[in-house]
């Protein structure tokens, strides 16, 4: 099932090198990978609000306003205007806060469907890019087959994007959801969107998904996971101790593998001081579009 | 790792000829080399005749009352024109200044597809998406236009002095325009070089080109060059030098299949493999393909299509990711060469002059982008 401005992500087998054990993330959201820290506390639904109006809070919600750190593509012009193509986007089509883990309804404009339109609901495994190129894969499981759909945010044929379940996970990346049973990855499409108190802080689910025996899209006795029950039931003695020799416990304090990855707190607070105002505004008309649509059952329209 | 600035600066003077016809190597003319060719790939050093760009900054000692006065004088000396310009520095979108073509007489050169004009020099400041109008991504490399202004106009019969001998002696009679970009502080550069400056009375720039221009196309020293030189919808040529991959090996350099990863293969993955031609010719042939250098050469990326223009920022957006070298090296772009995609309407000639007082649009799209600012596609 691939529609225009999707693409099919296939399970893969053996492309990466011996000594890696799962794809890198193209772009870091600028905190330290949940795998690695302490798993932070888990809150539910009713928690009071929080206030989330601190400029370096932003790097959050709008992750993809970070241009891309390394230092060969870096220049202020290019990024400022790339910012300004993606406000002028999100001023015609919403794009909510959403993280790994989400459960996301996304409509696209469809040629050669009847109504035109075609709809993926499913859960958010991986956001990737920055700028305009940033997307986020959506996974689901449709007639028994495991689909992903890679979606490029900022393209023009997306009508709609809808946040069913907005909470995260315990880790940064999905993609071992591929290797796990199916009910983990299986939402209906007629999944109504649950109800959220606007500006709380997001919920964790500390949910821990059974895999299936292997063999495995990657190694995941290697990834560190937290989301993961008794990965090392699955394994072999052998893996388990070339596992060990394969960790890495320095890399936490490696202070300039951060540094090389992540775009200061300075500049992070300049680049969102820029755009401020503007998504403030648009989230305001945004909430009030979607609180109309609730009261009155009809589609939001821009 | 290094670490390369915005305000690297590439070479002195790229003397690059806007024909390959006129195939001139030793006096600095690059030549656009392919594997086979005899003639020198790269150069290491400046040319013989070039004069001393930089100089040495040692610690001069200077007072900061010396220092602030030294800043004045300069700033008197290039009276509107700021250093260094921040990265992003909007133009003014009404600009008012005065055309320096007022009160010349309006040649009666007529423009016809076969005409050269000028080019500009522009900075690669990296790719990001567009999109049509049908939804499909349209990647496009964005190419800003730093300070553009006309130095020096040679004409064509100083020029063939200076060439020497060339069989299209009158036949093609083209001048020489060099442009500059990139203006900098006058301290940081020698005076031998700020000199070059004088009759435009410009900043001196950190980059210098030519571009051959057909007679009508000339322009005098100091003019301003802008972004809309170029239409949107025009085909250009896009010249620079590519990126330095350093010693690299066949698979790499010429794209060699190299031997099975295993089943046996001992030692032998990534090589040439055989480089003989048989018992008679008995030797290696000139030009086997071996390691080496790769990149850092000059080559011309023909025929794109600019799909936008920012007027603000003096912004091209070209549908191309293979503008040859890295972000932030300088390009030049001029009218392509390619016969098919001649405009079919006569482009600003000789330049684009700005109006006194009249507004420009801030972006200029190409008719089959779709706009960020319009609603998402439908194809009911």
């Amino acid at each position: 099932m691939a529609n225009s401005s999707g693409k099919i992500t296939k399970q893969i087998a053996c492309i990466f090198g011996r000594n890696c054990f799962m794809p890198q993330k193209s772009q870091t959201i600028g905190k330290y990978s949940t795998s690695v820290f302490p798993k932070a506390e888990t809150t539910t639904y009713d928690q009071p609000t929080k206030e989330r109006t601190s400029l370096p809070d932003y790097r959050f919600v709008y992750p993809e306003f970070l241009p891309d750190p390394n230092p060969e593509f870096r220049n202020k012009l290019r990024e400022k205007l790339e910012r300004l193509d993606m406000l002028r986007r999100r001023a015609k089509i919403s794009i909510p806060e959403f993280y790994v883990g989400s459960i996301l309804a996304i409509t696209v404009a469809d040629p050669n469907s009847p109504s035109k339109n075609n709809r993926f609901v499913g859960i958010c495994i991986d956001r990737i890019g920055c700028g305009l190129r940033a997307s986020c894969i959506l996974r689901n499981i449709v007639d028994g087959h495991g689909v992903e759909i890679k979606y490029e945010l900022y393209n023009p044929l997306l009508k709609r994007i809808e946040v069913l379940r907005l909470e995260k996970r315990l880790d940064s990346t999905l993609y071992y959801l591929r290797d796990a049973l199916p009910q983990y990855s299986t939402f209906s499409f007629d999944m109504e969107p649950e109800p959220r108190i606007e500006g709380a802080t997001i919920p964790i689910n500390p949910l821990q998904v059974e895999l299936k025996p292997r063999p495995w899209y990657a190694r995941w006795e290697r990834a560190n996971l937290m989301g993961v029950k008794d990965v090392n039931s699955h394994i072999t003695e052998k893996m388990l101790k070339q596992a060990a020799i394969h960790e890495k416990p320095w890399e936490k304090f490696d202070l300039m593998k951060q540094y090389r990855s992540t775009i200061p707190e300075d500049e992070q607070v300049e680049i969102f001081s820029e755009v401020e105002s503007q998504l403030k505004e648009q989230e305001v008309t945004w909430q009030n579009a979607r609180r109309q649509s609730k009261f009155s059952r009809k589609p939001i329209k821009v | 790792m290094v670490i390369r600035s915005s305000l690297q600066i590439t070479l002195s003077c790229l003397k690059v000829s806007a024909g390959e016809s006129w195939k001139v190597g030793t006096l600095g003319t690059w030549i656009q080399t392919r594997e086979m060719s005899r003639v020198k790939r790269r150069l290491t050093h400046p040319f013989a005749e070039y004069l001393k760009k930089t100089r040495t900054k040692s610690h001069e000692g200077l007072t900061q009352d010396n220092q602030s006065f030294l800043s004045e004088v300069v700033r008197d000396k290039y009276v509107g024109q700021s250093f260094p310009p921040p990265e992003a520095e909007p133009l003014p979108l009404i600009r008012v200044t005065g055309s320096p073509l007022k009160g010349v007489p309006a040649k009666a050169v007529e423009w016809t597809p076969r005409t050269f004009r000028a080019g500009l020099i522009a900075r690669n400041i990296g790719v990001y998406p567009l999109y049509n109008k049908d939804g499909r991504k349209v990647m496009t490399t964005l190419l800003q236009v730093l300070d553009n202004h006309v130095i020096k106009y040679i004409s064509p019969e100083e020029y063939l002095q200076r060439v020497g001998g060339s069989k299209y002696k009158g036949k093609y009679p083209r001048g020489v325009l060099v442009v500059g970009a990139d203006g900098a502080d006058p301290r940081l550069f020698t005076k031998e070089y700020c000199s070059l400056f004088g009759p435009s009375g410009v900043l001196p720039k950190k980059a210098l080109s030519r571009f051959l221009v057909s007679p009508g196309s000339e322009l005098p020293p100091g003019t301003p060059l802008f972004a809309n030189h170029f239409r949107v919808g025009d085909y250009v040529d896009v010249a620079g030098k590519t990126r330095d991959w350093g010693f690299q090996g066949v698979v790499k350099r010429f794209g060699f299949k190299g031997s099975p990863a295993s089943h046996g293969t001992t030692k032998n993955h990534r090589r040439g493999g055989t480089i003989g031609s048989g018992r008679e010719r008995a030797r290696v042939m000139p030009g086997q393909k071996m390691p080496g250098h790769m990149g850092s050469e000059h080559r011309v990326h023909r025929g794109i299509q600019i799909l936008r223009i920012n007027t603000k920022y003096n912004v091209i957006y070209v549908r191309s990711t293979g503008i040859p070298g890295i972000t932030n090296s300088y390009v030049r772009i001029f009218d392509t060469l390619i016969p098919t995609k001649f405009p079919k309407t006569a482009p600003p000639f000789p330049t684009y002059f700005p109006e006194d007082g009249v507004e420009l649009e801030e972006d200029l799209y190409h008719e089959s982008l779709h706009r960020f600012d319009m609603p998402s596609i439908d194809f009911n």
